[in-house]
């Protein structure tokens, strides 16, 4: 009986630690916002990473500058770590307004990193099954829109790729 | 006039020794026998109050073999999840991996008292490479930025937890690597510097030998994993700090580095209270080489190499005599606490030591061949004073200890 208590106790603690891993994400599912993006492809000629299609948003890019795995242009302000780009509505999707190193007080944002030359925010890449890769590519280069979850932190979860 | 005892289980009346000390109560017993101490009777009931610790902890090939089958498929399982299980789409893959976690884990402690050592120390591997593998899964499903220290301090405290409440070794041995891996790379992660990470060295050293010593007598096998680790990180952090181009470059304080001298400060005091005789000097030496290594850090003699001068002579001299003083006491050390690995590394490290320092020194004097020979000259001299030096002071600690 001690043994299974120990072993619950053990499993228990590993498995809320397993999600303290994903809170940010999970917190950005279940409280956040819901937000459309336009979206295209990064790289036209091999669009599929594994499973993978790396995505790109032109309404958050900073500027031309791009990196394997996309990435929302780099700041070139000499600093790297918490980038904030902050959100307002346009058209009926959203747009960036600003990127900043301070968190926002206020108002749609996203929390994003710039320690890897590109700014991330979690949202670049989008998984794809095989039989699916095709119809993807097609609606990727047609105009698609992907919809976002952003919670009050700024954190931010990609839960669908689809026609505008 | 009591005697103290040491602590014995009411259910068993053995008591640990090892297996040298073993033989010489053999040896004398069999010569008091002789010489008419004791009689047959009394030689067979003290030897029978004594058990080799040794036995308990049998080396065999097939617990070998089982350990790297079992290191070979949670490698293999975290590979798979940064591979992409390719026809899985990310909900099932976490699923699949968490079900291999949760088998490892249940089926592991569950079926203990069925399971010879070799196998259970497999699978409880298997379990904490798992837990892993599960962390990493999940981060790639919902797309957590993959290259997060975070995860492995995740990953290091779930296996520790493992480790504390089944007493067992082998997740003891995935928390600590894992562990030590986010300890140094989590203050560094925003900026690097040659100060922040003889620091990192320095406190992880601290807290390791402080946990070693608070866990000598209640779980001896976990004090001498912590103990060995403690010495490996006092040995690199030593020597990363004599380097000359170790400088404080580029270094800024970040909450971390703070928790990190808070939480070895904090042990080492625990350390230093609950231990018991000469151990009380452990927490306190390794506090020591951290505040000599800072010190060797601020200590900056320039990163020229083209000229030697003066004062890079005294930095490296400087450098040389301290590695050798606490090389020499791990060397004692090892041999006080029946820990022959730290004796290993110490004289490892030393011989490696020496010689870099040497390389670095000498070779803007001496070229090519003659090198080789002043090099090995020192790796002799070394080795042999260093022998002598170990054999001194342990003669003289276990004087002072009886």
């Amino acid at each position: 009986m001690n043994r299974v208590i120990t072993v619950g106790v053990v499993a228990a603690v590993q498995a809320v630690l397993v999600a303290v891993a994903v809170a940010p994400q999970v917190s950005a599912r279940l409280t956040g916002e819901t937000h459309t993006f336009r979206v295209e492809t990064v790289d036209p000629i091999d669009p599929f990473r594994g499973a993978y299609v790396t995505l790109g948003y032109p309404d958050l890019r900073h500027d031309a500058s791009t990196g394997v795995g996309g990435g929302q242009g780099s700041l070139e302000d000499g600093e790297s770590g918490d980038v904030f780009i902050t959100l307002r509505e346009e058209d009926g999707h959203s747009i960036a307004e600003d990127w900043v190193r301070e968190r926002p007080d206020s108002g749609p944002y996203l929390a994003c990193d710039d320690s890897g030359w590109q700014i991330h925010c979690g949202i670049e890449s989008w998984f794809v099954p095989q039989d699916e890769a095709a119809e993807m590519e097609r609606l990727l280069q047609e105009g698609a829109v992907a919809e976002v979850r952003i919670d009050s932190r700024g954190h931010a979860a990609l839960v669908d790729v689809r026609a505008e | 006039m009591t005697t103290s005892t040491a602590p014995t289980d009411p259910h068993d009346h053995a008591r640990d020794a090892t297996a040298v000390q073993l033989a010489w109560l053999r040896r004398e017993l069999a010569d008091w026998q002789a010489a008419g101490i004791v009689d047959g009777e009394q030689v067979a009931a003290i030897s029978g109050r004594y058990r080799t610790v040794e036995e308990t902890r049998r080396f065999s090939l097939g617990r070998l073999l089982l350990a790297l089958g079992a290191v070979f498929v949670g490698v293999g399982l975290i590979w798979l999840v940064a591979a992409n299980l390719d026809q899985l789409p990310p909900l099932l893959r976490f699923v699949v991996v968490a079900s291999l976690w949760l088998a490892f884990l249940v089926g592991g402690e569950l079926a203990v008292p069925r399971l010879t050592p070799g196998v259970l120390g497999a699978v409880r591997l298997l379990a904490a490479l798992a837990f892993g593998a599960t962390i990493f899964q999940a981060a790639q499903s919902l797309q957590v930025p993959a290259y997060e220290p975070l995860l492995l301090g995740l990953w290091s405290a779930g296996t520790l937890v493992h480790a504390y409440a089944t007493r067992a070794v082998m997740p003891l041995l995935v928390g600590i690597a894992t562990g030590l891996i986010w300890w140094i790379w989590q203050p560094l992660a925003h900026a690097g510097s040659g100060a922040g990470a003889v620091l990192t060295l320095g406190t992880g050293a601290v807290l390791a030998v402080s946990l070693a010593v608070v866990h000598d007598r209640r779980l001896d096998t976990f004090a001498f994993v912590w103990r060995t680790v403690g010495s490996v990180l006092v040995m690199v952090a030593l020597f990363a700090a004599a380097i000359p181009f170790t400088t404080t470059d580029g270094f800024e304080w970040n909450p971390w580095l703070v928790l990190g001298l808070v939480v070895a400060g904090a042990a080492a005091t625990a350390g230093a209270v609950l231990a018991r005789g000469t151990a009380r000097w452990e927490p306190v030496g390794a506090t020591a080489v951290l505040g000599f290594s800072v010190l060797m850090v601020l200590w900056d003699t320039g990163t020229d190499t083209s000229t030697v001068d003066l004062a890079d002579w005294a930095h490296a001299a400087v450098g040389v005599a301290a590695y050798v003083a606490v090389a020499v006491g791990l060397a004692a050390l090892g041999t006080l606490r029946d820990n022959p690995v730290i004796t290993v590394i110490a004289m490892v490290a030393l011989v490696v030591f020496t010689t870099f320092q040497s390389f670095a020194v000498f070779a803007a004097i001496i070229q090519g061949a003659w090198l080789f020979v002043v090099l090995g000259l020192v790796f002799l001299g070394t080795g042999v004073l260093f022998d002598r030096a170990r054999r001194g002071i342990t003669a003289n600690l276990e004087g002072a200890e009886s």
